[in-house]
């Protein structure tokens, strides 16, 4: 949901998943307040087009568009289908055309409702006005799990709120259809035997044979991913297509106190940051830690800006934009860390060193385990031998063969091989191997090795006995924080195998932070 | 309520015709040729002479096979009310043979108010069943299955058809068999046992002549003349239809909405989406209306997909393609990202972002499908080692890229070599 709701709606929404029938009129759902037939509606003071076309910038043509499809009151619509990328305002915007038009709805979100069950049995209770609570232990009006029984639950179900909607006098007119608003519907593809479901929702309206019932399915995906090889008669498309620059702006401007200010942010971030996703969520959450980086120079927030106080800011931003692209979901904890290591007399220019930093704990041993996971599943198992003797690494050979050309082509194509391969796999045994060198090695401090060989061996022997259980230990809960994943067992040996799922990058992390010489034991092709 | 003005109500009554297929299909059916003629005679002749029938209707989705079933099953039942009864299944719904039997049993029993138990097991189920043919048979009373999806059914074990089918072989029994399906090879489907036992009558649906196309376009748009709509309103609303309809324009973008999407589900759709384009002051349908319409069908949802694309997406998708010319057989996010860094590096370009902001893009391309990983098993790897493969072709690609609102120049150019 994009954030730029207002709380109002947002509660009315919530009210509406948890319990379909809590009254307009009284905030707390009320236990002893039977749900009416007015909750299907959206019901309070009426909700001018002008209000609805200004809530949703760039969205005038798919508005009217919706309400163009869906009629005059009382009068039958095919089925619509409406579908767009993620965070273009699809659910909003349906349900707002429909809180406009005053018409009474059904709302059910696969997402919520994660199997058949669940979503027939809350399109059932919403349209039997059956709220769950504890008086009834929170069980549905009707069990229905098959496509079969909930026809015909829908149909009965239809038919006595067609019957409650045709004898009710008072009030706005509402009209005697009911809209079926199924949401999220590419989660059903994931679904066991989701195909048939899908089938089904898309043939609902000629199954029921009903005109008082309006389809409305919501999609992320186009269309034409659902073709299977049944085949059947698509709904009317209805596309969302990604907001303009041109309306990101409008969107941000919205609800903002000091609009100038505003406009004169997004004048600077608004086209590098469009240019690497175009999604309203994921902008908003970065754009509102930025804005508050971008205030801070001032004093009073309700100044306008002139020319030079723009240019001021913009110098004050521009440090923080370049990493800030480079993020994903970060820059508040950015920010956080920037306020101190700021009290650190540091500044966030700094950034590169920033990367030697973990952030998060984890324990000496673990971090080991970690890079002795990378390297066996980067190293290849045959060149152990000799990147963990007693010399350590490899760095004193040099491979002197001259690449031919034959033999460069061969390793272009064996570079290509090992890309696609990912990390290999390794057995424990290896990998706790290679722990027992490098963690030797990491103890002595490096370069001196050769003076400490014994001294070493000694210390390392008592070590030896209390340290296997511990690593079994890290190593399985390695494997829950999914660092390091189990993979199949060999098929010869019976034994299960690991593979490292740590990208080089945090790797190398994790060994400045030990200042272990990591690079020196990647072998490199 | 009482007084709306004509074009809400002018509006109204087009949409309610659109929706109803029986009524969309009534002129279609008139002529002695017709299927719904065919299917008539076929059905009032067993229910006459008391035989046993089957009969399967064959025909693209949207042909409107049901609803001319629809039509004559009702016509029937007007005719012989006493001696049909109707039991109305779809493969969708009852494919399962267990669930079948159940709701044959419960139909059965609706029609005939007796008491019907959910939890009678499939044996007593279809013992009933038998047994309510053999009764109805005696009572010369007719059974007319309709079996939607008809496909559907000669899936698994067929149980279903052969009893039903089987039961139909003995005298005493009384009932027709109708199966719909959109597949022509559906006989084809059945088991030997059931093929025998079905009569291999088929009906065929075609798509409509332009003669019916007309006819059908006067039957929709003709007001009726009684006193609920202003006089000079109908002959103006007539008027203008017949003014669209014989301009050539718009017999060109019929023509061209046709070639795509021949059946009448179809043209009724498209003619829906116009008249919901219908402008409310005048109350009158406009040539605009209709290419409105037109142009909001025809959609390419993956050249939409591209234009979606932010800069950074578009990126990634020409790597792919890239490395797709340069006929790597396969390639996963990490050779992407290392195709973008070559980019990178010999062109200098401003976008240029950190593997994690990538990472994120791909996984939005991926949510949209325009790509996805090429295999579906195989789930030990995380994301980034698993091959990929694009789902929209290079010609896409392209048109979209040029039509995309702010696609750098200089990508165009790298998806050419």
């Amino acid at each position: 949901m994009p954030p730029r709701e207002d709380s109002s709606k947002v509660a009315r929404r919530s009210t509406r998943f948890s319990s379909s029938s809590a009254a307009v009129e009284n905030p707390e759902p009320n236990e002893s307040h039977p749900p009416t037939i007015d909750d299907l509606t959206f019901g309070g003071e009426s909700f001018p087009l002008d209000a609805l076309l200004s809530d949703f910038p760039g969205r005038r043509s798919q508005i009217l568009d919706l309400i163009r499809l869906m009629g005059p009151l009382d009068s039958p619509t095919l089925p619509v289908i409406v579908y767009g990328d993620a965070s273009t305002g699809k659910t909003s915007l349906v349900l707002q055309v429909l809180r406009h038009l005053n018409r009474p709805f059904v709302y059910s979100s696969c997402r919520a409702c994660y199997n058949p069950r669940v979503l027939f049995e809350s399109i059932l209770n919403q349209l039997l006005l059956h709220s769950k609570s504890s008086s009834n232990g929170y069980s549905s009006a009707k069990r229905c799990d098959k496509p079969s029984d909930f026809v015909n639950l829908l149909r009965q179900s239809l038919g006595n709120v067609m019957e409650t909607l045709d004898s009710r006098s008072n009030g706005k007119p509402v009209g005697k259809m009911v809209y079926l608003v199924v949401d999220h519907l590419d989660l059903i593809k994931e679904w066991d035997k989701g195909a048939v479901i899908l089938q089904f929702l898309f043939n609902l309206y000629s199954l029921l044979k009903m005109p008082q019932l309006g389809v409305i399915l919501i999609s992320g995906l186009p269309p034409d991913v659902y073709y299977s090889n049944m085949g059947y008669t698509d709904p009317i498309p209805l596309y969302f297509p990604e907001y303009s620059e041109d309306d990101l702006r409008q969107i941000f401007l919205k609800n903002q106190t000091n609009r100038k200010l505003y406009s004169a942010f997004l004048d600077v971030v608004l086209r590098p940051f469009s240019r690497v996703t175009r999604r309203v969520d994921e902008l908003s959450t970065t754009f509102s830690s930025l804005f508050r980086k971008y205030c801070e120079p001032l004093d009073d927030l309700g100044v306008s800006p002139n020319e030079d106080l723009k240019r001021r800011l913009y110098s004050h931003l521009k440090p923080l934009l370049a990493p800030c692209l480079n993020e994903i979901f970060r820059v508040s904890s950015r920010s956080h860390d920037d306020e101190r290591r700021q009290k650190k007399a540091s500044y966030s220019s700094e950034n590169r060193e920033e990367v030697g930093v973990l952030d998060f704990h984890m324990s000496t041993s673990a971090k080991f385990l970690l890079i002795a996971a990378f390297l066996a599943s980067r190293n290849p198992a045959t060149l152990d031998a000799s990147m963990f003797d007693s010399t350590g690494g490899m760095d004193n050979r040099k491979r002197k063969r001259k690449a031919s050309e034959k033999s460069m082509e061969k390793k272009e194509i064996a570079e290509q091989e090992a890309v696609m391969k990912g990390p290999g796999s390794f057995p424990l045994e290896r990998l706790l191997a290679i722990f027992q060198c490098i963690a030797s090695v990491g103890d002595t401090s490096f370069g001196e090795e050769e003076e400490e060989e014994e001294g070493e061996a000694t210390g390392y022997d008592r070590e030896k006995t209390n340290l296997m259980s511990d690593i079994l230990l890290q190593v399985s809960s390695l494997c829950d924080a999914n660092l390091i994943i189990k993979s199949g067992s060999c098929p010869l040996e019976g034994t299960s195998r690991y593979r490292s799922m740590v990208s080089e990058d945090l790797a190398l992390k994790v060994g400045k932070s030990l200042s272990f010489p990591l690079a020196k034991y990647l072998y490199r092709r | 309520m009482g007084k709306e003005n004509p074009a809400e109500k002018s509006l109204n009554l087009i949409r309610g015709r659109l929706c109803d297929p029986t009524f969309v299909f009534r002129p279609l059916s008139s002529s002695s040729e017709s299927n719904y003629s065919k299917l008539k005679f076929i059905v009032s002749n067993s229910i006459t002479e008391g035989c046993n029938n089957s009969i399967l209707l064959l025909g693209p989705r949207g042909s409107g096979k049901s609803a001319v079933l629809d039509l004559v099953v009702s016509d029937t039942l007007e005719e012989y009310p006493d001696s049909v009864s109707v039991i109305k299944l779809n493969g969708l719904l009852h494919s399962d043979d267990n669930c079948a039997f159940k709701e044959i049993a419960r139909q059965l029993c609706m029609e005939h108010h007796l008491l019907f138990s959910k939890m009678a097991s499939f044996d007593e189920n279809s013992q009933f069943i038998i047994a309510m043919l053999r009764e109805c048979g005696l009572a010369h009373k007719t059974i007319i299955f309709v079996l939607d999806e008809f496909d559907m059914f000669a899936q698994g074990k067929q149980r279903l058809l052969y009893s039903l089918l089987d039961a139909m072989q003995s005298v005493t029994s009384q009932a027709v068999v109708i199966g719909i399906s959109s597949r022509l090879d559906a006989d084809q489907l059945l088991e030997k046992r059931v093929r025998s036992r079905f009569s291999h009558r088929k009906i065929l649906f075609l798509p409509p002549s332009r003669e019916e196309i007309e006819s059908l376009l006067e039957h929709l748009f003709s007001l009726p003349a009684d006193s609920s709509f202003p006089i000079g309103y109908i002959s103006q609303f007539s008027e203008k239809i017949k003014s669209i309809t014989s301009d050539t324009r718009f017999k060109d973008m019929l023509r061209t909405f046709l070639n795509a999407n021949s059946t009448v589900n179809s043209l009724v759709k498209f003619i829906f989406r116009a008249v919901s384009f219908m402008n409310m002051e005048s109350g009158l349908l406009s040539l605009e209306n209709f290419k409105a319409a037109l142009s909001s069908m025809q959609r390419q949802p993956k050249l939409e997909a591209i234009r979606d694309c932010s800069v950074l997406e578009l990126y990634l998708l020409v790597c792919m393609r890239r490395l797709e010319v340069k006929e790597q057989s396969s390639y996963n996010f990490i050779s992407v990202m290392k195709e973008y860094k070559t980019i990178h590096d010999s062109f200098q370009t401003s976008d240029y972002y950190a593997q994690n902001v990538c990472l994120r893009a791909f996984e939005h391309l991926r949510e949209r499908e325009v790509i996805s990983y090429a295999e579906t098993r195989g789930q030990t790897q995380t994301g980034e080692y698993r091959p990929m493969k694009l789902l929209i072709s290079a010609s896409e690609l392209h048109q979209g890229m040029r039509s995309h609102a702010c696609c750098p120049a200089i990508l165009v150019k790298l998806l050419d070599h």
